[in-house]
């Protein structure tokens, strides 16, 4: 998948993150608009400068992506909606996983958007 | 499709945020920009209403971006922005269509393109028997164009292209 496809692997994962919350509660715009100006940039790094392939990664970057929607619900706690500060750690969350997770599969730190 | 733009400087910032576009190359530049937030606010809002019941293929998701962002930006050329105010009502159809679709999946694990399309013609039909409803309700009836403004988003027509 080629870099000018960038914006629909942006939306599939926002779809995905989507996924994750569910009906349950409502989402600020501000929070969307973060997440989505954080993971253009990194997927935009991981395809063209690490030369990731989103076909062979799709399956577990969504499922990532609905993670994601998942941690920020329950960061979100009573709140009625999910707003930039429950994105922000639901990220943070991911990210540490991904890290983790690069480290494990013996690739280097600090790449979270290209192994997730 | 441009690749390098970033989405931080397009953000409303008020409440009500309604500004007419009125043409040249940096509004349009500027609409773009706000419309491809628009349909990512969207986007989250179909997965939101499937939830974890099935997974969507690609080339629906890529279908449902390309099939609505000349809407919204039809709508926004006509309208100027209105998202903040519409949001809340567009992210609800949004929401519709995406338990559209999972009922057209019916059952299936993976959400395909025959189902987002026909997700999008139901959603697409209820908007326009609700504006024309609206409007007739108004006391516009037979106005093209009033219909289409209530119809907002997501089966805006261009009265005067």
């Amino acid at each position: 998948m080629s870099v000018d496809q960038i914006d629909f692997i942006v939306n599939d994962c926002l779809l995905a993150a989507g996924q994750g919350i569910g009906t349950e509660k409502s989402v600020d715009f501000a929070a969307i608009a973060w997440w989505r100006d954080r993971y253009r940039r990194f997927f935009l790094h991981a395809i063209t400068v690490l030369g990731n392939s989103y076909e062979a990664d799709r399956a577990r970057v969504t499922a990532v992506g609905r993670y994601l929607g998942q941690r920020a619900l329950f960061h979100a706690a009573s709140s009625p909606s999910i707003d930039l500060r429950a994105a922000e750690l639901a990220s943070h969350d991911v990210e540490t996983g991904c890290r983790m997770n690069a480290v494990r599969e013996g690739l280097s730190p600090g790449m979270p958007a290209a192994t997730a | 499709m441009n690749t390098d733009m970033t989405r931080s400087d397009v953000r409303p910032t008020a409440p009500g945020f309604d500004t007419t576009i009125d043409g040249g190359p940096d509004q349009t530049l500027a609409l773009e920009r706000v419309v491809d937030a628009i349909v990512d606010d969207c986007c989250f809002a179909v997965g939101q209403g499937v939830g974890l019941r099935a997974t969507l293929d690609f080339d629906a998701i890529t279908y449902l971006c390309e099939h609505f962002r000349p809407k919204f930006l039809m709508a926004m050329r006509h309208f100027g922005n209105r998202w903040l105010e519409d949001r809340q009502t567009v992210t609800a159809v949004a929401m519709m269509l995406g338990e559209r679709a999972v009922r057209y999946a019916n059952g299936a694990a993976t959400i395909g393109l025959d189902d987002v399309r026909r997700a999008a013609a139901d959603v697409e039909r209820y908007c326009q028997l609700h504006s024309a409803r609206r409007t007739r309700g108004r006391g516009d009836a037979n106005t093209e164009g009033a219909t289409a403004r209530i119809a907002g988003y997501w089966c805006t027509w261009d009265p005067k292209p």
